[in-house]
């Protein structure tokens, strides 16, 4: 009898060992195939001068600086925004139909599908607002897209600072605001950071938002102004993968581009994670 | 003074607070407004109208039977309920190789008269003509009504050919039932993988190997969808191709491939977290019971988490039922209602992704695709309420 | 932290005050055909003029029409003449619409390299890219099952193909549709019983193009630069750039590319130059 159950175990813990690795061979597979197909491309050309011959050639420069404008777009919008918003709900808010209210609201929007923000993205910001196929239109629908995420991080920030730092600013006479800005966020700040950190992340890899509101195919002098469009990674891996005369010629700079990405996500998680770790540590 | 900033800087934050839900109700007020105007736009495309001669008993026609009959597919009025005639299509462009330029007039003002001579002298003809040039009330002509596009049109009309002359069809059942059979296909393969990694995860495992799978799993999360389309692309497709033995790689399995990858780390973490909830004194008072680990997982563990790893399923279907670019690179995108899980298929997300830039704006088209971003936002809503409902169900339980 | 906060208005503040140049960028979108065209011309011409500001984007000729409707684009690149009612719609707008002829392009039919089949007439394409032929033995191949490919529906490709080839019927029910050419030629090129239609400057020798009649099978033509020139290949379209307004920039790009110096480029790319 005890035979019987221990066996069951051992296979069940077996079988269950393998899914956890089959997990992390796909990982592995996703990563290997892109690390070893992009390797050999990068250099110092390839990350800072722009496309040429059809993109068969020269590098990525605009796709990265148009990708690095749009995190800063994005960030600059979402983040003074979603933690404003944070506060608000975790602070002040009293537990009515209000706050339910917010809290259904802001997790409905980050369930909304990216392509749906593209469409809302376009016909808000790029119609009628005028603002075109612009960095600002394709910032603010970035923004859009990390704001829950944003508000998200931020509140389990705040709500993860002890009461008594707040009623120990208290008791030293400082107010509401006084206590917010001096003792209760600085005490969140490295879970924000984490926060600001997956979200840049996140804002390098989405497509769909930036499809019809921002994303140029070619546009080798960089963009002068926050009307102008810009290429932007993601958008590029995806013309690479599907567009251009020759397909077959193009994809080195496909898997370099790739790359470039998976390194970028990589070190976004990273950093969130050490810095996560520092935080504990400092506990 | 101090206090006037203060009272000030809490109003910016009460604002702040209802940002989100003003852009939901501005996404919602924007998608249903433009998409509704899809039911008061005419099933002829824009600008355009069909005369028949004037003699012909029928009135009106649908926009399956204009496809039918300008694909030739259908040659005789009777078989829409007409004369025994045989229908004589003619499209606008043909009136410049009936007539001269200069017969034509001046500006083309001669225009509605020739028409209406070629129409008036052919009775079973139908013709495909911009508005602008159509003299409806000359002897011999008759305008055909026309209709507005119907609810049933949309919801469920079986083909979805929006460029389509004379009459663009806008049915959505092939693409609802494309983005219904990747997602549900792509869950299947991805709920024993995902919760049993949860199990592992949380139960099984060792601190080492936690330290190691958890940061690849959310490595996982990360990658953008793009990089899987490519990956999907240049590795799944060809693979899917040649071991399935099929005529192509890009089909509606190889999208569910994908996207079981893709919602993997939705469902993990969140089965994870329910499983590691469960209170240590029902562990202990099911070992102190005589049962072993894993007799203790699945007859004490799960039950408890069950509503959890049910809300897990649940938003991992909601991402799956989302995704955009790693469906459009490998689905092959055919706008047809699927047999089998290895035909193309085109999703929802898919199709407004392809099809967005070219519809002209306030367009029927434009109004279409909004349409069915209303659609998806309703679909992804009612997944994510469905969630909260069952892991909010498992709190009363509590 | 505060310091951080100032810095970063500063550096956005700044960036933002480049607004003065608004829309300086000449905008080019539409057609995926023009596009490698478009984006050879403007390498080349940038080598002249370094401080021009020129960005293209693709997505289909119906996208570049539809951007010149709202506004959002400068120049739309076209692969097909503009429909009637388009030109109509941006006449009631106010609009003048300029058409500018830039190259010709010839479509290419391709399928497998394997594949045993050579020549086509119009007829036999219609019935198979309408769906009435299924199976290549129908037209003198093997016993093997045809997968059309098309284009997406705001290709000017696609629309050029159902104009001139289809005799204006609908597409079949079902048929694959690839965002791009480039898709098309990678999937033909994996697909033993594919069938699609390319720009002639894409083909590659991953896949076969075939000949084509259109007289019934009396001759067959092959799609080859001279049978192109000489009018013989019977698919061949213009490629346009339309416009409203423009300005210098703009005018002066179309200038280059009109010229000897711009065709050259048309050639290299593989398309055909406008003096025939």
């Amino acid at each position: 009898m005890i035979q019987t159950k221990k066996i069951k175990e051992q296979i069940a813990f077996s079988v269950f060992r393998l899914l956890g690795f089959m997990v992390l061979g796909v990982l592995l597979w996703i990563l290997g195939f892109i690390i070893y197909n992009g390797i050999g491309v990068i250099s110092w050309e390839f990350i800072f001068s722009a496309p040429t011959d059809g993109m068969t050639g020269g590098g990525i420069f605009p796709a990265i600086v148009g990708t690095f404008y749009l995190i800063i777009g994005s960030t600059l919008f979402a983040f003074p925004l979603g933690i404003m918003s944070a506060i608000y709900t975790v602070e002040y808010a009293k537990n009515n139909w209000l706050t339910k209210f917010i809290r259904i609201m802001t997790n409905n929007l980050a369930s909304i599908p990216s392509i749906v923000f593209g469409l809302f993205g376009m016909t808000l910001f790029v119609n009628t607002l005028g603002f075109g196929d612009s960095i600002l239109a394709g910032s603010l629908t970035l923004g859009l897209l990390i704001l829950p995420v944003v508000i998200r991080t931020t509140e389990e920030a705040l709500k993860a600072v002890p009461k008594t730092y707040r009623l120990g600013s208290t008791a030293l006479g400082a107010n509401k605001i006084q206590t917010i800005k001096r003792v209760v966020l600085p005490a969140a700040f490295p879970n924000i950071i984490t926060g600001l950190i997956l979200s840049i992340g996140r804002v390098s890899g989405e497509t769909a938002p930036i499809l019809f509101t921002v994303a140029a195919y070619f546009l080798p002098q960089l963009p002068h102004s926050i009307f102008d469009q810009a290429m932007a990674l993601p958008y590029h891996l995806y013309v690479l993968a599907t567009s251009g005369t020759d397909i077959e010629a193009a994809r080195p700079m496909a898997y370099g581009t790739a790359l470039v990405l998976i390194v970028i996500v990589l070190l976004m998680n990273t950093l969130a994670g050490i810095i996560k770790k520092r935080f504990e540590k400092n506990k | 003074m101090k206090k006037f900033i203060d009272k000030l800087i809490e109003g910016l934050l009460k604002l702040s607070g209802t940002v989100t839900g003003i852009t939901v109700l501005l996404i919602i007020v924007f998608l249903f407004k433009e998409g509704s105007g899809l039911f008061q736009s005419s099933t002829v495309e824009k600008g355009y109208t069909l005369l028949v001669n004037s003699e012909n008993p029928i009135d009106k026609l649908s926009p399956e039977e204009l496809k039918h009959i300008f694909d030739g597919e259908i040659e005789n009025w009777k078989q829409v309920g007409g004369r025994d005639e045989a229908i004589r299509i003619f499209r606008f462009d043909e009136i410049f190789s009936i007539y001269t330029d200069d017969e034509l007039g001046e500006d083309y003002d001669l225009i509605p008269e020739k028409l209406g001579e070629v129409i008036h002298t052919n009775p079973g003809i139908i013709a495909y003509i911009p508005q602008k040039y159509a003299a409806k009330n000359s002897r011999g002509i008759k305008e055909l009504i026309q209709e507005k596009i119907g609810l049933s049109d949309y919801f469920l009309g079986e083909e979805w050919l929006p460029t389509a002359t004379p009459a663009p069809l806008f049915g959505i059942l092939p693409l609802l039932f494309g983005t219904l059979l990747v997602s549900f296909i792509a869950i299947l393969i991805a709920i024993p993988l995902g919760v049993g990694v949860a199990i592992y995860l949380a139960e099984i495992a060792n601190e080492r190997i936690r330290k190691l799978l958890k940061p690849a799993i959310e490595l996982l999360a990360g990658i953008p969808s793009v990089v899987y389309g490519f990956f999907g692309l240049v590795v799944l497709v060809p693979i899917v191709q040649k071991t399935g033995g099929l005529d192509l790689g890009e089909t509606a399995f190889t999208g569910s491939l994908i996207l079981a990858i893709m919602a993997l780390p939705t469902i993990i973490s969140i089965a994870e977290d329910a499983l590691r909830t469960t209170p240590k004194a029902m562990r202990d008072a099911s070992l102190a019971l005589g049962a072993n680990k894993w007799q203790t997982i699945y007859k004490v563990v799960i039950p408890f988490a069950s509503s959890g790893i049910a809300a897990a399923v649940v938003l991992g279907v909601g991402r799956a039922i989302g995704e955009t670019m790693a469906v459009l690179m490998v689905t092959g995108n055919a706008a047809v209602i699927p047999h089998s899980m290895f035909e193309s298929v085109r999703t929802i997300p898919a199709t407004i992704a392809a099809e967005l830039g070219e519809a002209p704006s306030g367009g029927t088209h434009y109004q279409a695709l909004f349409l069915l971003g209303a659609v998806l936002f309703i679909i992804t809503l009612t997944i994510s309420i469905v969630a909260e409902i069952i892991s909010s169900r498992k709190m009363i339980k509590e | 932290m505060k310091k951080l906060i100032l810095a970063l208005s500063i550096i956005s503040i700044a960036f933002g005050c480049n607004t003065a140049n608004k829309k300086e960028t000449v905008t080019i979108k539409g057609s995926d055909t023009v596009l490698p065209l478009t984006q050879e011309e403007m390498e080349a011409y940038q080598e002249k003029h370094p401080e021009a500001a020129i960005s293209v984007t693709g997505g289909g000729s119906g996208v570049g029409i539809a951007a010149l409707l709202s506004g959002t684009t400068d120049i739309a690149q076209s692969s097909r003449k503009i429909k009637f009612d388009e030109k109509l719609k941006l006449e009631e707008s106010g609009k003048e619409v300029h058409e500018v002829l830039i190259a010709y392009d010839a479509l290419s039919i391709v399928i497998h390299p394997d594949n045993q089949v050579s020549k086509l007439t119009r007829e036999q394409l219609e019935d198979i890219f309408t769906g009435k032929t299924t199976n290549w033995k129908e037209v003198g191949g093997e016993d093997l099952k045809i997968i059309p490919y098309a284009r997406e529906t705001s290709s000017g490709t696609y629309e050029f193909f159902k104009e001139s080839v289809l005799k204006d019927k609908n597409y079949m029910n079902g048929i694959l549709s690839m965002p791009a050419t480039g898709g098309i030629i990678q999937s033909i090129s994996q697909t033993k019983g594919a069938i699609g239609y390319v720009g002639f400057a894409y083909v590659n020798n991953k896949v076969k193009d075939i000949h084509v009649s259109y007289d019934n099978g009396k001759t067959y033509i092959e799609p080859t630069v001279e049978n192109v020139k000489n009018e013989s290949y019977p698919i061949v379209r213009p490629l346009f750039y339309y416009y409203t307004n423009l300005h210098e920039t703009g005018k002066s790009f179309i200038d280059f590319i009109l010229s000897s110096e711009g065709q050259k480029v048309v050639s290299k790319v593989g398309y055909i130059t406008l003096n025939k």
